[in-house]
């Protein structure tokens, strides 16, 4: 049954983008998602459109798993296309396509309602393009590096970024895990697949309570072991990979850079989407 | 109730077809054996216990199935139950056939023993059963696997030593008197003394309630002291079908595969080196018989 969930979708090859500082990765994001919303019209989104098929087309991850990931919202984009497309207030400009009954769509609602769409592909693309150019490991490195200076107030940020680590690394665990004990209760007669709401939620306490102690065995151990191993958290600990900016990073610096202005330009000399 | 398998093979990812966990696996387990099953971790054992229970369902049982001509599906039938049809009842041959899984005390849940091994009794019984006949067959299905009913049938489960804990899970599986008692590595973990009462554990059921018997086991005493016949699985495949008797005359073979052979079988071997051949069945009461018939002559 967890045969099709996608977790750690990183995606093994050797690229450009996968060799990217992940620190950059990230903020390289949050600027990439500000231009998208800074974007006022199609030029402007049009541009980062672009630039995310060339970080595609250089990252060697196959197109279609980029757009499984919009796969994932459709709900959310059938959803706000119905909305935007019936309720948009359209202005004085506006031509009417199709008059029926109460709906009245408008050629200005349609071109806002494709902008939103394709917003939100976007959004949803970028960031699945980060995890799947990016190990969890160096990512969790990458924000743990990033969240340093919360460190002058006290923020907790390594044990975080070690927290996080480890939960990562337990899920797939877990998930094994939760296969085993549902196998041996199945073979007890318990039944997970039928029934109403409240029995279904019934029938899930032999599965979550072995699950939960189980946890908490592996917690028991996993800090036995980091003990036995003298870890004393973050004061006196050294890092294996060092992460160090490269070319790579000024130069991808500077196409975010020409992105931003690039989408701002469009937004002055160029006005918005209708 | 028998064990007829045909054609047995599986994978678990069917996009990589050489990745098979089973391949072609065929055997028969008789009504009233003790059965052992030995293989490598990854030897596909597991797979095939789950398949015993419908947890793995056979490719004709899926629901939407296709068949395809010329393509020999898997079978197995189990007594009356047919497992490559998907009208087949899941709950109530897994009532008839009870799998103790690996390190089974992991799957304990319930506040009480005694609420823990009713669990399956309560979903597995067509009408509701009176609190006197569900505490008369928890009693039954405790007293059997050698604990205290009065003692235990208000404890935590969580609070019972690791032996005890064990026991309770197997009590938890027959308390529905399966006809077939699958046990996965049912005495792992477990220290010298513990190990030998689960094994005299499932001799007393073997002789009262579940008339097959089929245990998964790395440890070869265990299997060449126990079992009427073992099968040896190695790379998903069936490798060996036979009698501990004859079984273990394959020592070598069996080294070959990365496993192990019982104590016996290996002093048997040094003995031989020696000059001095023992004609046994490899339980140590045999072979203890035939050395001291021996004794006479060569010392």
């Amino acid at each position: 049954m967890f045969k099709d969930v996608a977790l750690g979708q990183y995606y093994q090859a050797s690229s450009f983008v996968h060799r990217l500082d992940p620190r950059f990765k990230i903020l390289a994001l949050i600027a990439y998602i500000v231009a998208i919303f800074l974007s006022e019209n199609f030029y402007g989104l049009g541009m980062c459109a672009l630039l995310l098929l060339l970080t595609i087309a250089f990252s060697k991850v196959p197109l279609g798993k980029v757009i499984k990931a919009v796969k994932g919202i459709l709900f959310l984009l059938v959803f706000t296309a119905i909305i935007q497309l019936f309720f948009y207030k359209p202005n004085e400009n506006a031509v009417v396509w199709v008059k029926w009954w109460v709906i009245t769509i408008t050629d200005q609602a349609v071109f806002f309602t494709l902008f939103l769409l394709l917003r939100l592909s976007l959004l949803v693309m970028v960031a699945s393009m980060l995890t799947y150019t990016t190990t969890p490991v160096s990512l969790t490195d990458g924000l743990e590096s990033l969240l340093t200076p919360l460190k002058v107030v006290r923020f907790p940020v390594h044990e975080l970024a070690l927290i996080m680590s480890i939960a990562l690394r337990f899920i797939p665990t877990l998930m094994e895990e939760t296969e085993r004990i549902m196998n041996a209760q199945k073979a007890r007669g318990a039944d997970f697949e039928s029934g109403g709401l409240m029995k279904r939620a019934k029938a899930v306490v032999p599965i979550l309570i072995p699950l939960l102690i189980s946890s908490f065995r592996r917690a028991e151990e996993l800090g036995d072991a980091m003990d036995a191993r003298c870890y004393a958290g973050s004061k006196v600990r050294t890092k294996y990979k060092k992460l160090t900016f490269s070319w790579r990073d000024l130069l991808a610096f500077f196409i975010m850079a020409a992105l931003v202005t690039g989408v701002v330009l469009f937004n002055v000399y160029l006005g918005g989407v209708v | 109730m028998y064990i007829e398998v045909e054609r047995l093979s599986y994978s678990y990812n069917p996009t990589s077809p050489s990745a098979y966990a089973l391949k072609d696996v065929s055997l028969t387990i008789e009504e009233g054996a003790f059965f052992g099953i030995i293989g490598h971790t990854g030897s596909g054992k597991s797979t095939f216990v789950q398949h015993l229970n419908a947890l793995i369902t056979l490719p004709t049982a899926e629901k939407k199935f296709k068949p395809k001509k010329g393509v020999a599906y898997p079978s197995i039938r189990i007594g009356d139950f047919d497992l490559a049809d998907k009208h087949t009842d899941w709950k109530a041959l897994r009532s008839k056939v009870g799998i103790v899984f690996q390190y089974p005390e992991y799957q304990l849940f319930a506040e009480s023993v005694k609420e823990d091994v009713a669990f399956g009794l309560k979903n597995f019984s067509q009408t509701p059963l009176t609190p006197e006949e569900t505490e008369a067959h928890v009693k039954e299905a405790l007293t059997a696997v050698g604990l205290n009913y009065e003692e235990v049938k208000d404890a935590s489960p969580f609070d019972l030593s690791g032996g005890q804990k064990r026991r309770v899970a197997i009590a938890g599986v027959i308390v529905t008197k399966p006809e077939i008692l699958v046990l996965d590595e049912p005495a792992a973990g477990l220290d010298p003394l513990g190990k030998r009462e689960i094994m005299g554990l499932l001799h007393s059921l073997h002789r009262s309630w579940c008339k097959t018997i089929v245990i998964v086991s790395h440890d070869m005493d265990e299997i060449g002291e126990n079992c009427t016949k073992v099968a040896v699985f190695a790379d998903g495949e069936l490798k060996f079908l036979l009698p501990p008797s004859e079984l273990f005359l394959h020592d070598e073979e069996l080294e070959a595969l990365g496993l192990d052979i019982p104590t016996t079988a290996k002093v048997r071997r040094a003995l031989k080196e020696r000059g001095i051949s023992v004609d046994t069945d490899f339980t140590s009461e045999d072979f203890a018989r035939q050395i001291l018939a021996l004794g006479g002559r060569h010392v």
